[in-house]
């Protein structure tokens, strides 16, 4: 018989934080890159800067503390127990490892925030050397590296900035859990998005990469170091959603209360569930392309190299395949958030709940068939183009459905137009638009002509700043007040939604014109004759920037100047999270919730509270 | 103990512990769900470029797979190191046969580990040598870098069989860890297919 192993009570003595995890992960960096130079195959410095990066970020996240639970199992010492929340309630607990989903939500928040404001600087950036015809303003070397700097940091902030923040915080109470699945995996799903960013940030210093967000080989293969970062910087990415994904998942699967049917689940927990699915699945896909990429780049295999039987296709097809639901994962949530505060200011019942839920898993679902539509102009075989010009053409039967329960629960309300709603229905209006430039460029002929140029672009900035952003407004508006347990100001809430809804279709409605114009995107070049236009889309991109200023300064001027306490439940709402009080308790929840009614039995005479709470903050009927 | 309120009894240290297992097994099912994708793009990168065969470049310089035998050999160590972990899984984890075959299933897989390794360095082709070494090379190397790290986690669960430590203390999580070794078995199964017979 093996004896068994003795578990000692050790325990790793480093202090676990952020600075540690910055002093581990320099020497790390270098390290790595010695460790490239000596086994590096092919391309030294290739190999070098991936391993640096690699080794940096797992020295960063063992300094933050990530590696202390695998290392005490490893070492047979005895495993730390996920302690309780941190009843401490200073601001420490945000600068480190927390495993409380409403620290992790608030860290997820400001991260997101300061990203926010790069990749928008990025944008002013871009608009301004465009103010001229001839990239005067900014050198064509340099004009690309910054498309993909911009393209790649928003796309990183895109996936995230709903699940990342409202997710972790908001759905645990919703769903009347006490805490999350598995709180390591939420706070590790966190803590990589930081070196992300930095990672994608430190390709400036190598020149930046010229491919935009989609790295398409042989560019991708040819770039300098900058690529590297895209390549670690996204495959981080990947790993924030799969782990996320895991923890979103079961927690909704395991931990609702009872009560908690799937027929009462907050649409917004909905759009949280079918979003994880998509990148719980899509992630690793992304994941495996990535690696073959910086194989190709180190070792020199030839994944992605016609000469040497690779395809530049491969790459086409994996990334794609990620993609596509990719941008599904962006607007998933937002789905789910408009849908759910939709209801709580028409005071109406959301009309076709399950119908809702159904358009949201009919478009998660159909996601996965459309990734070749990106292929149309890229050699395609014909006989293919019909089929995923169809199933693209079809999404826009459940994203209908997504807006036909949001308008049949808006008929004949008496709407109170919070600064929440006026997002919502802002929402409405620019997704409309951008939904059915989608179908326009499903439509393979239209797409043959208009996907190499502006229309495109203006496009997926209607769909995902029309429309993600905004929904993350509302729901920054909506939830921030139980988020933060200050009320922000509605007066600049209210200028701030004008400012932005008018900015932004002055910003990206020409860009339509602009492409049917055949103005090419990526380009750093254009026709002087689309000069005025141009700078007139610049300016009012100038304005947009500046109304998000002033959200900035909104949250700034709400929490420290007026700081007005956010009462338990502003709105008078039904749902579970606004029937705690303000703030959160550490566990949410004395004990476990017994759910006894849905959330949105708005205007139903003698309509049963939502949930019996036992004692917490009264519940509110049917209002 | 269980605290009866409005009907529904609040959980108490042993439904906590259910609870917890059963989130372990349900995250271990939506893992391998993401893994299953992880390496279809792998598979599919195998029949897309074989099929392709651009510039008749599949296996540019007579690359040829390396042996058959040796890979089976790899095969068959990764297939024993789970079948061991699952049986000894099957038992409680006081019990004598868990803490018998798990040492062994931990032996399989260091066997694995360094059998796989040497042959990644003994390849008998260069991996400039088109399409096939390159997807040989990838996905065996993708394959080999999560059997490390879950070999890694099964001396975790043998180190930690002591009377507090968390193989003993938290018992079901062990048993859900014997379908992802399970699950890399089988890829390792479809992988030699693929890398051996079908290439």
């Amino acid at each position: 018989m093996v004896s068994p192993a003795r578990v000692s009570e050790r325990r790793l003595s480093i202090p676990n934080n952020p600075i540690t995890g910055i002093l581990l992960a320099i020497p790390g960096y270098f390290v790595g890159v010695w460790l490239g130079t000596l086994f590096g195959l092919a391309d030294d410095q290739n190999t070098g800067v991936i391993l640096g990066y690699v080794f940096a970020t797992v020295l960063f996240l063992a300094g933050v503390g990530f590696l202390n639970y695998p290392l005490e199992r490893l070492f047979g010492w005895r495993v730390t127990p996920i302690s309780d929340p941190d009843e401490n309630r200073g601001i420490g607990r945000f600068f480190r490892l927390s495993l409380d989903h409403k620290v992790i939500g608030i860290q997820y928040l400001v991260t997101i925030l300061v990203m926010l404001l790069f990749g928008g600087i990025g944008a002013m950036l871009i608009r301004t050397s465009l103010l001229v015809p001839d990239a005067s303003i900014t050198p064509a070397g340099n004009y690309l590296p910054l498309i993909g700097l911009h393209s790649v940091m928003m796309i990183f902030i895109t996936s995230a900035v709903i699940v990342g923040p409202f997710g972790n915080y908001l759905v645990p109470l919703m769903i009347g859990a006490r805490r999350m699945a598995f709180p390591r995996l939420e706070a590790l799903s966190f803590w990589v998005v930081p070196p992300a960013a930095v990672i994608l940030a430190a390709s400036i210093l190598w020149g930046g990469f010229q491919t935009g967000w989609t790295g398409y080989p042989p560019l991708s293969e040819q770039a300098g170091q900058g690529m590297d970062s895209y390549i670690v910087g996204f495959g981080l990415i990947a790993v924030a959603l799969v782990t996320s994904g895991v923890n979103m998942l079961a927690t909704i699967i395991g931990l609702r209360a009872p009560g908690m049917t799937w027929t009462r689940l907050p649409m917004f927990v909905w759009g949280i569930f079918t979003t994880s699915i998509l990148g719980l699945l899509a992630a690793p896909v992304l994941a495996a392309a990535l690696m073959m990429l910086a194989l190709d780049r180190t070792v020199n295999t030839s994944f992605f190299l016609a000469s040497n039987g690779g395809s530049n296709y491969l790459w086409e097809n994996l990334f794609w395949f990620f993609g596509h639901p990719e941008v599904y994962i962006f607007i998933l949530p937002a789905f789910g958030i408009i849908m759910e505060i939709v209801p709580h200011f028409a005071r109406k019942p959301l009309w076709g709940y399950r119908t809702g839920v159904v358009g949201l898993f009919g478009v998660a679902l159909l996601s996965w068939f459309v990734w070749q539509h990106h292929l149309f102009v890229s050699g395609i075989a014909p006989v293919l183009r019909p089929f995923y010009m169809l199933s693209t053409e079809l999404i826009s039967i459940p994203t209908g459905i997504i807006f036909l329960v949001t308008l049949g629960t808006l008929w004949r309300a008496r709407v109170w137009f919070t600064v929440p709603m006026l997002f919502c229905l802002g929402f409405l209006f620019n997704f409309l638009i951008g939904g059915i430039s989608g179908v326009y460029l499903s439509d393979v002929p239209t797409d043959v002509t208009l996907h190499g140029s502006y229309f495109s672009m203006a496009h997926f900035h209607y769909t995902i700043m029309g429309g993600e952003i905004f929904a993350l407004m509302a729901a920054a508006y909506y939830w921030l007040p139980k988020m933060t347990g200050k009320m922000l100001s509605p007066t600049i809430g209210r200028i701030h939604f004008w400012a932005m809804f008018i900015a932004f279709n002055s910003t990206f409605f020409p860009l339509f014109l602009a492409g049917l114009l055949n103005m090419p995107r990526r380009v750093a070049t254009y026709d002087p004759a689309l000069v005025g236009l141009n700078r007139w889309v610049t300016i009012s991109a100038y304005f947009l920037f500046a109304s998000m200023v002033l959200f900035a300064g909104n949250l700034i001027y709400s929490w420290f100047f007026v700081s007005k306490p956010a009462l338990a439940n502003p709105w008078h709402a039904r749902s579970l999270e606004w029937q705690v009080p303000t703030p959160v308790p550490a566990r949410n929840f004395d004990r476990v919730p017994v759910i006894v009614a849905g959330p949105y039995d708005y205007g139903i005479p003698n309509a049963r509270p939502v949930a019996d709470l036992g004692g917490m903050v009264g519940a509110t009927g049917g209002g | 103990m269980a605290v009866r309120t409005a009907g529904y009894e609040q959980p108490g240290a042993t439904a906590e512990a259910a609870l917890d297992a059963r989130l372990v097994a349900v995250g271990t099912w939506l893992f391998l769900a993401a893994q299953i994708f992880f390496f279809a793009a792998w598979w599919f990168a195998f029949f897309y470029l074989r099929a392709l065969n651009n510039n008749q470049a599949w296996r540019a310089n007579d690359a040829a797979p390396p042996s058959k035998g040796y890979g089976a050999v790899v095969l068959v160590l990764a297939l024993l190191t789970a079948a061991t972990y699952f049986v000894g899984s099957r038992q409680s984890t006081r019990s004598l046969l868990f803490r018998l075959l798990t040492p062994v299933a931990l032996v399989f897989g260091i066997a694995t580990c360094l059998f796989q390794g040497y042959e990644m360095w003994h390849l008998g082709f260069g991996l400039t040598d088109g399409g096939y070494p390159s997807v040989f090379t990838g996905m065996t190397a993708a394959w080999l870098l999560q059997f490390v790290f879950t070999t890694a986690w099964l001396g975790s669960i043998v180190l930690q069989t002591g009377p507090a430590g968390d193989t003993i203390l938290r018992r079901r999580p062990a048993a859900s860890f014997a379908w992802v070794l399970l699950f890399l078995a089988a890829i390792g199964v479809v992988n030699y297919i693929l890398l051996y017979l079908v290439a």
